[in-house]
């Protein structure tokens, strides 16, 4: 067999398509009505509850949490398709992403029965918020040596150490830490890791600002100083945190906002190429053709998750050209610029936002150098 | 719970002749003399193909053919392309015998090229043109398109060859054969460049899926510094550049390949398909075949490497049908068209939805 690296593309069915129309038509009038103003990578930078809970109302988040627990028991794809719609509009989606994304399946995985009816009825409505903390000042790419350590006591564990680059902690509710629950062992480094959930308001938390290069508030330092954590808020199994943090990075690598973080930069400049604000140039359509192939790919990776199918190397390919293009996109509307040129606001605004931002793209998650690795250990060379 | 089904299909095509096509080209490709600068006609192997069906996979049952879509036909083109196969397949088959039942004209099984001339009556890089018995034109003639069969003695042929060593030939035409053509449905002379240009897609990803298997195993083979040079992250790098790229490529591709299918090429959003691959996969060309002759260092730049039977025909055939230049041109009006609120469902579905009112 030849050597494809990525699930067969799928043809988008019917139900998709109509739901796609639907939050459309809902996203084009909360534009009209003023209710946000376009933004890029606004799954980091966009922050509101207000909008969270309307589409909580909706039924467009918690939905691949069963309905016992106060979801939408849709379908993953499903919610490929809102997010793409909610990404590519530029609507302020941060409030909920890592509790759609990450949290919520995490818990129907790994939950006990009482946290999921404690935390999924709330992430379904939009008003529990999540952060993520995994990375520490000294455990970046290598996560795995994390030093935040976890240790028992009556009823529960004490948790002492620091996370950073932690986002949206100074508005979320909650976070998910991983920590060392057991010493390190040299041979078997992956052992001895839990993860725990983490009240955000708990005493002996404290969050300070870590202010991006941008001059905005978005992420932050986590220090947990003895944080006590009842035995029922430790996630799934003590001492198996690795293979319960990495096994859902299929879904965490190859979702739209790993393409899109910059499409509504892309769609301004398509505006302003038509209207003569910006000079007419191929490369839009290069562009236009990446994320249209990579949106190809995206889909057929969460059709194969979805089918039961291992895409974990599929989904590193995924990250890996889409935010190298979504950077690319905000450095190529650059070149066409020229600076004392009338340009307007809006286009300004993005694309600024979007050089800043462009830095970050291709390192959480997994940085690029990283992701190629994976990529290389799928090929069999390592 | 909705059945998966409703949501999205897959579409890939049937497994059994994948299998079938991919043992046969693997067998070819092992028994295959060392490659050559220039590239003929390989006659067995069209022989061969014929007695299987293959040489007319996508005509219909009642004119001959083996009644298979496109999915089908983008399997072998690429299969066959992956292994370098010098057989005309997409010339004569999914273009030339296309045009053929499309205007109705008969179809004696004789090897067909194909080409549009222009109104002068010469096309230029016609493949495999020296090898036909005669020549499939499409042909504009004022405000209508005329399909023609020119059997190659009517002709006049110069030889010449392209960058992949293959007959690239100038082809004259007598005007008054053209003009004696077929009137065929404007759609028909539309769509010839598409289906071109996504022929050409099929076969540059078919020999880019081929380049991960070579630089792959050469990664691992290879041995400096006491170990696999695939061990080196900066080797590891490069080649997962080529598996990644060839993988959009491969998406960009099949998309287009699964709409035709679908459709029998109706869909509006075509254009825009074909445009996505032809652009897609003429980008990650440049990577694929440029990381692929670094990671091969000195052998993979031997006309007795099999690289070069890659790399070469890739190169050539991105420039067919259009010029990524061009594809991208049309790429970029489709998009300005489009606009700020029309451009997500431009990418999504090839079209622009009709404007909001306001
Ligand atoms: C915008 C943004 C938001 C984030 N949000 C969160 C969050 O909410 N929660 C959270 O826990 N973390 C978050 N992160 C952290 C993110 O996951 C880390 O930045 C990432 O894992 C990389 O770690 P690092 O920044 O320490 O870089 P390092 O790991 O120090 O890497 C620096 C450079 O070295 C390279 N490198 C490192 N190791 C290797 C290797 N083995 N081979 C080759 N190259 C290597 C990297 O690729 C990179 O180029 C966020 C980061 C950003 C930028």
């Amino acid at each position: 067999m030849t050597r494809s690296m990525v699930p067969s593309v799928a043809t988008e069915g019917p139900v998709l398509t109509e739901l796609r129309l639907e939050v459309r038509a809902f996203l084009a009038e909360q534009i009209a009505a003023g209710a946000f103003v376009p933004h890029v990578d606004t799954w980091l930078t966009r922050w509101d509850r207000d909008f969270t809970r309307e589409l909580g109302r909706r039924g467009w988040l918690g939905m691949v949490i069963p309905t016992e627990y106060g979801g939408q028991g849709r379908t993953y794809l499903e919610r490929f398709v809102v997010t793409e719609e909610l990404l590519v509009v530029g609507a302020p989606v941060a409030a909920h992403w890592v509790a759609e994304r990450q949290i919520g399946p995490s818990l129907l995985r790994y939950g006990t029965e009482e946290q999921k009816h404690a935390f999924l009825p709330g992430i379904s409505r939009g008003e529990l918020t999540f952060g993520i903390g995994m990375s520490e000042p000294d455990s970046g790419s290598d996560l795995a040596s994390v030093r935040t350590r976890a240790e028992q006591v009556e009823g529960g564990w004490r948790l002492t150490g620091t996370k950073v680059w932690t986002s949206g902690a100074h508005e979320a509710d909650a976070f998910f830490a991983l920590a060392r629950s057991a010493p390190p062992d040299a041979a078997h480094r992956h052992d001895g890791l839990s993860q725990f959930i983490v009240d955000l308001r708990a005493p002996g938390v404290t969050i300070r600002p870590i202010i991006s290069m941008a001059g905005d508030h978005h992420f932050n330092e986590v220090h947990l100083d003895g944080v006590f954590v009842p035995d029922d808020r430790v996630l799934g199994e003590l001492g198996s945190g690795w293979s319960q943090v990495t096994s859902e990075l299929g879904f965490e690598r190859s979702g739209p906002e790993r393409v899109l973080s910059t499409f509504p930069l892309l769609a301004t400049a398509a505006q302003a190429m038509d209207d003569g604000r910006l000079p007419t140039d191929v490369g839009l359509g290069r562009h236009v053709a990446r994320v249209a192939g990579l949106h190809q790919m995206s889909f057929a990776v969460s059709t194969a998750l979805e089918a039961h199918e291992n895409a974990d190397t599929a989904a590193a390919v995924v990250k890996l050209l889409g935010t190298t293009e979504e950077g690319e996109i905000a450095d190529y509307v650059d070149t066409l610029t020229a600076s004392g040129w009338a340009l307007d606001e809006e286009l300004d605004t993005l694309l600024h936002a979007a050089i800043l931002q462009r830095p970050g793209f291709t390192l959480r998650g997994g940085t690029n150098e990283i992701l190629r690795g994976v990529i290389a250990r799928g090929l069999g060379m390592r | 719970m909705t059945d998966l089904r409703d949501l999205a299909v897959p579409t890939r095509p049937d497994p059994d002749l994948v299998g079938m096509l991919t043992e046969l080209f693997d067998d070819y490709r092992s028994a295959r003399v060392a490659p050559t600068e220039v590239v003929d006609l390989d006659g067995d192997l069209w022989r061969r193909l014929d007695g299987l069906g293959l040489t007319r996979l996508t005509g219909s049952e009642a004119a001959g053919g083996s009644g298979g879509g496109w999915l089908e036909a983008a399997a072998l083109l690429g299969i066959a392309a992956g292994a370098a196969a010098p057989v005309p397949l997409a010339e004569h088959d999914v273009l030339g015998g296309w045009l053929l039942e499309a205007a109705g004209l008969a179809n004696d099984g004789g090897l067909r090229t194909v080409c549009r001339p222009d109104p002068s009556g010469v096309a230029l890089n016609v493949t495999w043109a020296r090898d036909a018995s005669s020549i499939v034109a499409l042909w504009e003639d004022r405000d209508d398109w005329r399909v023609v069969d020119v059997p190659v003695d009517r002709v006049g042929i110069e030889e010449r060859r392209n960058l992949a060593g293959e007959p690239s030939d100038t082809v004259e035409f007598d005007l008054g054969d053209l003009e004696a053509g077929v009137v065929v449905a404007h759609e028909i002379g539309e769509q010839f460049h598409l289906r071109g240009a996504l022929a050409r897609c099929a076969q540059v990803v078919g020999a880019m899926e081929r380049i991960v298997e070579v630089t792959v195993d050469h990664a691992r083979e290879r041995t400096q510094f006491g170990r696999p040079i695939g061990r080196f992250q900066a080797v590891q790098n490069l080649v997962a550049d080529v598996a990644a790229e060839t993988a959009l490529a491969r998406a960009a591709t099949d998309t287009a390949v699964a709409r035709a299918a679908a459709s029998d090429w109706r869909d509006p959003g075509m254009l825009f398909a074909v445009a996505v691959a032809k652009s897609c996969a003429g980008h990650s060309a440049s990577v694929v075949v440029r990381n692929a002759h670094q990671v091969l260092g000195a052998i993979g730049t031997t006309l007795e490497h099999e690289l070069h039977t890659l790399t070469k025909p890739i190169l050539a055939r991105r420039s067919e049908y259009g010029s990524l230049h061009e594809w991208d041109e049309t790429l970029t009006a489709l998009a300005a068209s489009a606009g700020h609120d029309r451009l997500w469902s431009l990418v999504t579905t090839g079209r622009a939805a009709p404007r909001r009112p306001h």
